[in-house]
């Protein structure tokens, strides 16, 4: 079957290599992946440096709260924080990875002529302003107290309306780009970005159909949002983030997928299971009780799809390759792969309905997310970025240093916020199932490891920090040493 | 096998079964809810909002509530800590949402849940010094003061009716007080008014249901 035509096709060269070709499809590209990932990262330093606010101020409860600044109260910077993340970040270097990683598995540049590349340029460009500018008012209008109170769709639905159109504009070029794919037994990372960028538009239009633009009874929303936050992990950032796996770790190491032919089991089981697994925040709430079960039941079995993922790509012989140890990009996908594997297993054990009982909605429940959102989506488009960028550039553009300092300032931050916030659910979540013990009481227990999370938020600042500086530095040289 | 039209209709497929499932089914079944008639009162469950607490809703939304509290008593099945702890009488049902406008469900509790909030602080006063400084009700409060919600203003002849009692070490300075603004009265209207003290047909009280094990 064509498992065993990948599996050759790896061994020989890999998906993203076309010889003579691979320049001409960099450089058709180039302009609108560098606006997305350019952006893309700024919001993502600013959405750290919200974070590490919000973790001072659940151990200082007066730090920057003002009367006459009510905008930065610990209410409005988390949603302003968490979209920043999802929209400003995550989703918008998806788009970047996505389109780069398609044209490159396509094997052809993203226009057939300079002309219509021209055109193109223009209006993916025209498109990453439009987007930059939805999340510019959507946080504006948050800060300013007209959030839709929807958790994980805050933007009202004038700003949400715009990323959706901004999504069609970019999106729809990179599916184009499957249909002219060179090969036409399309290859597993090709899946993957299919099923996410077809994924978006009916995750993100159906949410805010329901829940913003015309809203649903109350009584039925809770199910809607749970669905809409898990789909848009699982089903839109999980599969560009695997794409880039799949794509990116057997090329890096020289070496096919280990058992290939089970990728195709994995891909659609992520598919079947990640929009079901999200109901998994309302285990015991206010639906009906099929709909808790469906939640544990799914979370424990999205341990299959990571099972196969794990023996498709930690199965390879990783002392093939000695140089390993130095590749930053793959390192952080590595990273994002073990992210991966503990969210996972911590989704699964946590929603089992006794354990349930005591972890959820403590900060198990946060360190789930910050898996999903820091972890496993995040560290591997950090991955495509270092392999991308020097790439679509044309020259080595990174300074080692600075690219290493990232690597483990983000690596050490990462496990100690998430260590903590676990350790934090833990002591908070066994207290508080024993009704003697008062709820301020209970809210000690948590302070010594939310003087950690400051800690960790700090180390993940200096890590965005880092990042930001190298890529400044990246991009100035452009100007500073032209190309020869 | 895996060219692009199998691939799309395998994707769409797959992805139909969990929308049918968790956006179709509960915005049909779910949607359909009704409030249902009080035998007591003549009125209906849940009873309606005032209007002060509906507007109350918009500022409970603008201020974040919902990223610390949440507005669910989990069911018995899972667990019975959440009515052990006085936080309702008997899980949540969708029902109890029906006369809101957004579902408060909440994902973290880093404060307490709210859903009967209404039944266990019953009297205004209590909300404003809570909401203008939380460090008065207790100095080991993670919430922030939400001053906003309040004006500071020089005591104009007579002291307000309204101007909170508030300890010294919070008070403003002399020949002035501190009033809630129509924002800080809409929340606390709303909040004033979550109390899901009825039973419902699908939810019965607790007092109705098996007791729970003893620890």
């Amino acid at each position: 079957m064509n498992a065993t035509i990948d599996t050759t096709h790896y061994s020989r060269t890999s998906f993203l290599d076309h010889g003579d070709d691979t320049r001409s499809i960099d450089e058709s590209v180039r302009l609108p992946v560098l606006a997305l990932f350019g952006n893309a990262i700024h919001w993502f330093m600013v959405a750290v440096l919200i974070s590490l606010v919000l973790a001072i101020k659940l151990i200082v409860p007066g730090f920057l709260n003002f009367s006459w600044a009510n905008f930065l109260s610990y209410g409005r910077l988390v949603p302003i924080a968490r979209d920043l993340f999802l929209y400003g970040w995550a989703s918008q270097a998806a788009l970047g990875a996505g389109i780069w990683l398609a044209a490159r598995l396509a094997g052809r540049p993203l226009a057939s002529t300079r002309d219509r590349g021209v055109h193109l340029h223009t209006l993916l460009i025209s498109a990453t302003v439009l987007w930059n500018l939805g999340v510019v008012l959507g946080s504006l209008a948050i800060f300013a107290g007209y959030t839709t109170g929807v958790e994980w769709l805050e933007y009202p639905g004038w700003a949400s309306a715009t990323l959706f159109l901004s999504f069609l504009l970019i999106g729809i070029w990179a599916v184009l780009l499957f249909d002219r794919s060179k090969n036409e037994d399309l290859k597993v990372p090709q899946w993957y970005l299919i099923a996410g960028f077809c994924s978006f538009p009916w995750i993100y239009g159906t949410a805010n159909l329901l829940l913003v633009w015309k809203p649903l009874s109350a009584a039925s929303q809770g199910a809607v949002q749970a669905w809409f936050s898990g789909s848009f992990l699982s089903l839109w950032l999980l599969p560009v983030s695997l794409a880039a796996l799949y794509a990116m770790i057997p090329r890096a190491l020289g070496s096919p997928l280990n058992r290939g032919s089970l990728a195709p089991l994995g891909f659609w089981s992520i598919l079947l299971l990640g929009g079901w697994n999200g109901i998994q925040r309302l285990i015991g709430g206010p639906v009906p009780a099929w709909m808790s079960s469906v939640g544990v039941v799914s979370s424990v079995l999205f341990l299959i799809p990571i099972l196969i993922i794990c023996i498709n790509l930690l199965g390879i012989d990783y002392r093939k390759n000695p140089r390993v140890g130095r590749n930053v990009s793959l390192r952080f996908l590595i990273l994002g792969l073990f992210s991966l594997i503990t969210l996972g297993v911590i989704g699964a054990v946590s929603s089992l309905p006794m354990i349930s009982a005591a972890l959820h909605f403590t900060g198990v429940s946060e360190a789930q997310t910050q898996l999903w959102i820091l972890g496993a989506v995040t560290f591997p488009l950090f991955g495509v970025l270092y392999e991308a960028l020097p790439r679509l550039l044309g020259r080595e553009c990174w300074s080692e240093k600075l690219s290493e300092r990232h690597y483990w300032l983000s690596l050490v931050g990462f496990w100690l916020l998430i260590g903590m916030l676990v350790l934090e659910g833990l002591f908070t979540g066994l207290a508080l199932l024993d009704p003697a013990v008062s709820f301020l009481n209970v809210s000690s227990y948590a302070y010594p490891f939310r003087f950690m999370e400051v800690v960790a938020q700090l180390l993940l600042l200096a890590g965005a920090m880092m990042l930001g500086v190298n890529i400044t530095r990246a991009l100035a040289g452009d100007y500073l040493f032209p190309k020869r | 096998m895996h060219r692009l039209p199998t691939l799309l209709s395998g994707i769409f497929l797959v992805f139909l079964t969990s929308w049918l499932g968790l956006v179709a089914y509960p915005a049909i079944q779910l949607g359909r809810l009704v409030p249902v008639s009080d035998a007591e009162t003549g009125g209906s469950l849940p009873p309606l909002y005032n209007g002060s607490a509906v507007a109350g809703q918009r500022v409970y939304a603008s201020e974040g509530c919902v990223y610390c509290h949440t507005q669910q008593v989990r069911q018995t099945s899972v667990t019975h800590s959440d009515i052990e702890r006085g936080w309702g009488l008997r899980p949540s049902v969708a029902r109890d949402y029906l006369r809101d406008s957004t579902a408060f469900l909440g994902s973290s509790r880093i404060g307490e849940d709210l859903s009967n909030v209404g039944t266990r602080l019953t009297n205004a006063t209590a909300y404003y010094n809570e909401l203008y400084a939380p460090a008065s009700v207790s100095t080991e409060a993670t919430m922030p003061s939400y001053s906003d919600l309040f004006k500071v203003r020089q005591i104009q002849g007579q002291r307000s009716a309204e101007a909170l009692d508030l300890p010294p070490e919070f008070a403003p300075k002399p020949g002035y007080e501190v009033v809630p603004t129509t924002d800080a009265k809409n929340l606390v209207a709303y909040l004033l008014s979550l109390k899901h003290d009825y039973a419902l047909p699908e939810a019965d009280s607790v007092k109705n249901s098996p007791a729970p094990p003893s620890h």
